[in-house]
């Protein structure tokens, strides 16, 4: 049996033809609701932030760049390189190899400790899944936001670079604000 | 003991109607009709279940109390319920009873991610846990050898590790110290656990308590690939699985194949794959330049040694090592084709006439090595299968314990396996033929009662039943070989299944490259040659010393350090004009003597083909790509050749195997994808037919006449006959894999407790070895089952190998 074009061709609903007094409310009353807006905002001055002078402040629980931690007492790495973040990671930007420590060289709290941790920021979705897979929070979402960089390469995050403290820090949103 | 009879059953789990072999545990038939039953303790390979960790209870109708179903055999017509409520509840206590003392410190813990307690846990698990009490500490981790890491608190003491070693590799040196919740895996005395198969515990652990030391936090089960490959360290083959991670293997485990491996692996199979990734291995090709080997590119090296095509006609060529099927294949065209020269041999111990070499690899005569298991006798002839194919020493000692195999062990050296063996006697080192000779006039007697060895190994081979597998090395001379067959002919092993001859190679791939036409006097598929027959290994040292050979081509074989002779090998090396080598390791000969190194690829890199001594054809596939700038072993024998202005028309390795195929005719109409991961035993090939009969071997009767006293002191004047043995350790690659530094071998001079009283030398001693001016430095090590009159030898070793040595008989004393 041949295929009929038309059978499958649904019928397009139209609005009902408008007459003249609506069609010319349509042109100015609703144009002039619009800008009773526009101007009602006039009033209130400029809403403009002068970046990068000025930040937007962030939610405490925006999801920036990742930040590893220390334990404030010893001053030992949090993380084990358990390597749960990269199991959990979507976007496959994070390497860990793992290595032991040894009474000289203690680096961690464990037996094992991250020699190598990477984050590739050009690759990171900011899921935090990271940070909700790391059994011993040693990994959280910081606040950083600009991560823009000359060169790809520079942007896979070592385990120094995460671990240090941000040089600038990203202003929080207060409650209510 | 004949293969087992497998009848079928039909048996009801959870409602499914499963069918399976009557015998088998209740696991694995629940595991085939798709029920899943969790289990710790269990291993099919392990034999006799023992019910230690009570994970797999099942209710089973008509018996009250709930069964372990790993130590329940299925019968017909049980109806199996393992999704009850009764059943739940058991596994949750059990799961909860095991977590009781466990650390769960699973984010440091090697296991995690590939963990069966976790898997378990989670599965069957309560998901939430009651204890608030301490838990009880040990010390940890503690390095159980240099191999292996225990880490005692993770245990759940199901018994793996100790049924291995006592019941699999027999060694006893695992067990079980003190009782109660304080119960630990130990060895007796604390001493490390030190044996050649001990990381196959690391596999069996369930849970994290024995890691690799080698593989101790390199990756995560997410971090890293399996590729399947095969071993080709020694003759033995086993099927592995390359962990690679980030283009390094870091981790090889077995990939169980009951043709081959029966599921277990040597420590050299899996620790010496660190040879793949050191600074000592060669990565670029190499040419001697002003009496140094310096780097080159791979033109210039291509150019010198396309110098090879103006020594047509005197060059030789040796295949050794894991060199493949197709290497070795190209290599003899490039020979036979391009440089007409029939110099090539991969056979350590001299030429075979080409009528034995036949007869030894027909089809009749083959056993598989799953007959070792089943064969009524096993008689092991002139090898010490521990050291030369591992695996087998497992295969045979299995066959013992749980089939009542009865084995016979002839050989010139005490064997590990003597405890095993109805009979073991011991013959001279160089007196294979007369032994075997005897043993054959023995076997033509009917009975004769007369109470020595050899008439009761005799009595043993001919009443002991009609399956008689004999696993024989390949040093045994050819006249030792024609007897040899002929006592196969004998106990009707021609033509009969499950029974026949296993011969050992000297090299991983023995078989496959003399297939392929690596041998002097026979072509691809032991093809007749015309008149011009090629000099043997040691014809071509000798001719290459005297300056009738003038390069030597070395393919995966260091012949100053594997072969026999040292100093005429070192002879022959120094008066070649030209001397080429495919190599990963630059041992003593090569540093010293080679014109030209190409860096040989690594069995995991190889793409190609080998041949287990029981004919089964494997395939190497690439697990990582090449490091450095190593390139293909075929592809760099087909671009020398083309520079000779031989072109072999390869550019693939699939050619070279097409090739190989349409040259072999017994391997006809093998293709790669029929290889695949498991590989296809020619023998049982109706084309294995192709293989050209080995005409019947004479029967001379009067060669056996005299009766040979085994093991004879002759007239030595006070000096000892010289035995030698290849331990297992003695490889270039475990001498460079990092892991394995402490098993390097030394010269450990085996003496009997009667000769090192004469010599007044003790265990331990440095004694000198001497024999015709060459004096060798060792250290002594009497064992008492070493015959007296007779001392042996490590060859194959870097120092002091004694392939320095010609002399039969050897002087000894203290250093």
């Amino acid at each position: 049996m041949g295929y009929d074009p038309s059978a499958d061709v649904i019928e397009v609903m139209r609005h009902p033809p408008r007459g003249p007094v609506a069609g010319t409310y349509r042109i100015f009353g609703e144009t002039l609701r619009g800008l009773k807006t526009t101007f009602a905002r006039v009033v209130e001055g400029p809403h403009t932030i002068q970046y990068p002078e000025e930040k937007t402040p962030v939610y405490p629980r925006f999801r920036g760049r990742h930040k590893l931690h220390r334990f404030e007492d010893t001053g030992l790495e949090k993380c084990v390189g358990c390597s749960l973040c990269a199991a959990a990671c979507p976007a496959d930007c994070i390497r860990v190899v793992a290595a032991e420590n040894t009474p000289e060289n203690r680096v961690s709290a464990g037996e094992r400790y991250a020699a190598v941790y990477e984050i590739n920021l050009s690759r990171c979705i900011f899921c935090g899944y990271c940070e909700v897979a790391c059994p011993f929070d040693a990994i959280t979402m910081g606040h950083d936001y600009e991560l823009s960089d000359y060169t790809r390469s520079d942007l896979i995050f070592t385990k120094e670079m995460l671990l240090a403290e941000p040089i600038e820090r990203t202003p929080l949103r207060v409650p209510g604000e | 003991m004949p293969r087992p009879e497998q009848k079928l059953i039909k048996l009801t789990i959870d409602g499914r109607e499963i069918e399976a072999v009557e015998g088998t545990m209740l696991v694995d038939a629940a595991k085939q009709g798709d029920v899943e039953i969790p289990y710790f303790c269990y291993e099919r390979r392990l034999g006799q279940p023992v019910g230690a960790c009570r994970m797999c209870l099942v209710e089973i109708e008509g018996i009250p109390k709930l069964q372990t179903s790993c130590s329940t055999g299925v019968r017909d017509g049980m109806v199996v319920h393992t999704q009850t409520e009764r059943v739940h509840e058991a596994q949750n206590a059990i799961v909860e009873f095991l977590l009781v003392n466990h650390p769960l410190d699973c984010p440091v813990c090697d296991k995690g991610g590939e963990c069966p307690l976790q898997d378990i846990s989670f599965g069957w698990g309560l998901g939430r846990t009651r204890v608030v009490e301490p838990k009880r500490h040990f010390q940890k981790p503690l390095a159980l050898s240099p191999l292996i890491a225990i880490d005692r608190e993770r245990c759940i003491l199901c018994y793996r590790c100790v049924r291995f070693s006592q019941e699999i590799a027999e060694d006893w040196q695992l067990i079980f110290a003190d009782r109660g919740s304080h119960t630990f895996v130990s060895t007796h005395d604390g001493h490390p656990y030190v044996a050649p198969f001990s990381g196959n515990i690391v596999e069996l652990c369930p849970v994290g308590a024995l890691t690799s030391q080698p593989y101790r936090f390199r990756a995560r089960p997410w971090d890293i690939e399996g590729a399947g490959g095969v071993c080709t360290l020694c003759p033995a083959q086993c099927n592995v699985e390359f962990t690679v991670r980030d283009e390094k293997v870091v981790r090889v485990l077995i990939r169980e194949h009951d043709g081959v491996d029966d599921g277990w692996l040597c420590d050299k199979g899996r620790f010496a794959y660190q040879a793949i990734h050191v600074d000592e291995r060669i990565t670029r090709p190499l040419v001697r330049d002003g009496g140094q080997l310096r780097p080159v590119s791979w033109e210039r090296a291509f150019e010198t040694a396309a110098e090879i095509a103006r020594h047509q006609g005197r060059t030789a060529a040796l295949v050794g090592g894991g060199a493949s099927n197709e290497e070795a294949f190209l290599l003899q065209r490039l020979l036979r084709e391009g440089l007409y020269s029939h110099d090539i041999d991969s056979r350590p111990g001299g030429a075979l006439p080409l009528e034995l070499a036949r007869t030894l690899a027909a089809p009749a005569l083959q056993a598989s090595v799953p007959d070792l298991e089943f064969a009524h006798t096993v008689l092991v002839l002139g090898t010490e299968p521990l050291d030369e194919i591992p695996i087998l020493d497992l295969r045979i000692r299995k066959g013992v314990r749980r089939n009542g195999v009865k084995l016979a062990i002839a050989s010139p050296r005490p064997s590990a396996l003597d405890p095993n063996a109805a009979v073991s006697l011991r013959y001279a080192p160089d007196g294979e033929a007369a032994f075997l000779s005897a043993l054959e006039a023995a076997l033509g007697h009917a009975s004769s009662g007369s109470g020595d060895d050899v008439a009761s190994l005799a009595e043993l081979l001919r009443s002991g039943g009609e399956d008689v597998v004999i696993v024989y090395g390949e040093s045994l001379a050819p006249a030792a070989l024609e007897s040899l067959v002929r006592i196969a002919r004998l106990l009707g092993l021609e033509g009969r299944d499950g029974a026949g001859l296993l011969g050992v190679p000297a090299s991983a791939n023995g078989r496959g490259v003399r297939e392929a036409g690596a041998l002097p006097n026979a072509g691809p598929g032991y093809a007749e040659l015309g008149a011009p027959r090629g000099r043997d290994a040691a014809a071509i040292a000798a001719a290459a010393a005297g300056g009738e050979l003038s390069a030597l081509y070395l393919l995966e074989v260091d012949p100053v350090r594997e072969l026999p002779d040292r100093a005429a090998w070192e002879a022959a090396l120094h008066h070649a004009g030209l001397v080429i080598a495919h190599a990963s390791v630059l041992t003593d000969g090569l540093r010293d003597h080679a014109t030209v190194i190409f860096p040989a690829e690594s069995h995991a890199e190889k793409e190609g083909t080998v041949v287990h001594p029981d004919g089964r054809l494997q395939r190497l596939r690439a697990a990582i790509a090449h490091p450095g700038e190593v390139r293909a072993g075929w592809s760099v024998i087909a671009e020398l050749a083309r520079r000779c202005g031989h072109d072999l028309g390869v550019l693939t390795s699939s050619m070279a195997f097409r090739q190989l195929v349409a040259a072999v005719p017994f391997y006809a109409g093998i293709t790669l994808e029929q290889i695949g991961g498991r590989g296809v035993r020619w023998p049982e090939r109706p084309e294995a037919a192709a293989l050209p009969a080995g005409g019947g071997s004479a029967q001379t009767p009067g060669a056996a006449a005299g009766t040979v006293q085994p093991a004879a002191a002759g007239q030595t004047n006070g000096h000892l006959r010289l035995g030698t043995y290849r331990s297992i350790w003695a490889a270039p690659e475990v001498e460079i894999s990092p892991a394995l530094h402490y098993t390097i071998a030394e010269q450990l001079v085996e003496l009997s407790p009667a000769d090192a009283r004469r010599l007044e030398v003790g265990d331990g001693d440095e004694v000198l070895v001497g024999s015709g001016g060459t004096r060798l430095r060792g250290r002594a090590a009497v064992r008492t089952g070493v015959p007296e009159g007779t001392a042996f030898l490590a060859t194959g070793i870097a120092q002091a190998s004694a392939n320095h040595l010609t002399e039969p008989l050897v002087e000894v004393r203290r250093a």
